[in-house]
């Protein structure tokens, strides 16, 4: 597939995301405030009734700029998952146009993917902007450009490696009648497993050091840390070995899976 | 009233048989809630290993209030979850006619038709769970406050239906229906933190106009507190209050739907 191509499938699809400025903008706040507010209050009860100031290396600023981050990084790193239509396409027969097009299907998704993150990207700015507008960046100030960079590469690995971890899931809507509950399903354990609901050192060694090799960690927990500067430079070298092995595999495993429902796919949907 | 009860009965036999030709996703959806309580408990898991208390309330209490929260998400997959997300679909299709022309409420009928059968298995864990944290609890809990706990529980249930449908309600107006969703998703996490977290004037307007906060906490309350009767009146208070509300929009609503492509 041609990079022009490419731009102008995420054109398309940016500018049909963008078609509807209230959802963007509630889909922008209300998500966000609820998350952080939750946050903002349960750290402050933590905080407050284990009487610690520094919980898991964290004291409540860094607690909550982490989180600040994991919720922005989560949007970056999802997309509109539910709106890739690749599992859409199976079962309204909607793939088969895709298949005389002269290019991958594939490749047409992942730029609708891309395409779909543009408001994404101008929410995280706009959050950016109101962090450090109102805080200063207090919780931040590890930050450097080196960290700028190391995350920015760790969010590059985390959206492909979600992408690469829900495309199989889709491509179960060749075999059976509804895969929502399948993405839900990977939804909850990256939450869990990918440092979304919690930074990943607030869990028991044995179960953090197992976690380091699972995929999920480099969706959220290694972004967000890298960015934070909580983890050194081989460490972070070696969280993104471990990725970039997963997305192999997994996109293995999502070629395979397509291939084998590809033979019995119909053409006239479910 | 009995001609909705019968109503109802043919709703449940329909849904289940509808169920059982999808078994698939029947597994599917059983396999994801198992999973949605084993991540909610290990949040609870972990972050009781850091603090003996969040929100004013031991591990033995936050365990309770989980396993509320399951039961209450249960019973709104099973009984609402699956009509409420139709509800919007049917405004801009139109299709809103084949309810408003029915001998029966429209409400009624349009929040209760379909019953999520194959989420059904998700509702015996989710009682399960419930029993297991009460029947661990070490305290005596009494029977008269586990049959509150239970009823308030219902009534909760009851506010978060009321609170969806005013979320979808102004979709008469505004034809798209995902930033509602997303609005309603987002808040309705609040309910699964326990209030006490909560303080100050987001703790006020959690507990009222927007009361997600007591959706479980409440009926939770009840079972641990000396003093309930302010918790019943107020949860009371607040189910009157929305179905007013929601009764309210529903008929400006109604008046603003053109049909087709409303």
């Amino acid at each position: 597939m041609s990079v022009r191509l490419f731009l102008q499938v995420a054109s398309v699809e940016m500018r049909k995301r963008m078609s509807y400025r209230v959802d963007f903008w509630i889909n922008a706040f209300v998500g966000f405030a609820a998350e952080l507010c939750i946050a903002w209050f349960l750290w402050q009860a933590l905080y407050a009734e284990s009487g610690k100031d520094v919980i898991g290396g964290y004291v409540f600023d860094e607690m909550l700029v982490y989180y600040v981050f994991v919720i922005i990084f989560a949007r970056l790193v999802r997309g509109a998952e539910f709106e890739a239509h690749v599992s859409q396409d199976i079962y309204e027969g909607g793939l088969n146009r895709y298949l005389v097009f002269p290019a991958s299907y594939f490749g047409m998704k992942y730029a609708q993917h891309v395409g779909g993150l543009v408001p994404t990207f101008v929410q995280t700015a706009l959050f950016l902007g109101a962090w450090l507008v109102f805080t200063g960046g207090a919780g931040g100030e590890a930050i450097t450009l080196t960290t700028v960079l190391m995350a920015a590469a760790s969010l590059v690995l985390a959206n492909l490696l979600y992408y690469a971890m829900s495309f199989p899931l889709h491509a179960v809507a060749f075999w059976a009648d509804n895969v929502w509950s399948l993405l839900i399903t990977l939804r909850f354990a990256s939450n869990l497993l990918g440092g979304r609901m919690f930074p990943l050192v607030l869990f028991p060694v044995a179960l953090r050091t197992a976690n380091e090799w699972l995929p999920f960690r480099a969706l959220f927990g290694l972004p967000a840390e890298a960015l934070l500067g909580r983890v050194g430079f081989e460490a972070w070298l070696q969280g993104m070995a471990i990725g970039i092995v997963w997305l192999g595999v997994l996109s293995l495993i999502g070629r395979a899976v397509w291939r084998r429902g590809n033979l019995q796919y119909s053409g006239i949907g479910i | 009233m009995s001609r909705y009860a019968r109503l109802y009965v043919y709703f449940l036999r329909f849904s289940f048989s509808r169920a059982m030709e999808f078994r698939v996703d029947f597994f599917f959806r059983i396999f994801m809630d198992a999973l949605f309580y084993a991540v909610t408990l290990a949040f609870f898991w972990v972050m009781y290993r850091h603090s003996p208390f969040m929100g004013g309330w031991n591990f033995d209490q936050a365990l309770v209030f989980a396993a509320a929260v399951f039961l209450n998400d249960a019973l709104h997959m099973t009984l609402f979850s699956n009509n409420l997300w139709w509800f919007p679909i049917f405004v801009n299709k139109g299709d809103l006619d084949y309810y408003l022309v029915r001998p029966v409420s429209s409400l009624f009928f349009l929040s209760l038709r379909d019953f999520a059968a194959n989420s059904f298995v998700n509702l015996l864990l989710a009682f399960a769970i419930v029993v297991w944290s009460l029947l661990r609890y070490p305290e005596p809990l009494g029977a008269d406050r586990i049959a509150l706990f239970a009823v308030l529980l219902l009534l909760g249930l009851f506010v978060g239906y009321l609170l969806n449908f005013i979320f979808l309600v102004p979709v008469f107006w505004m034809h798209n229906a995902s930033g509602l969703r997303e609005t309603y998703f987002g808040l309705s996490q609040l309910s699964s933190r326990p209030d006490g977290i909560f303080t100050g004037w987001v703790r006020r307007l959690l507990t009222s106009i927007l009361p997600f906060a007591l959706i479980v906490s409440f009926p939770t309350r009840a079972l641990f507190e000396a003093e309930i009767g302010w918790i019943v009146l107020q949860l009371v208070g607040i189910a009157v209050g929305l179905f007013a509300v929601l009764m309210l929009l529903w008929r400006l609503g109604l008046r603003a739907y053109a049909s087709a492509s409303s």
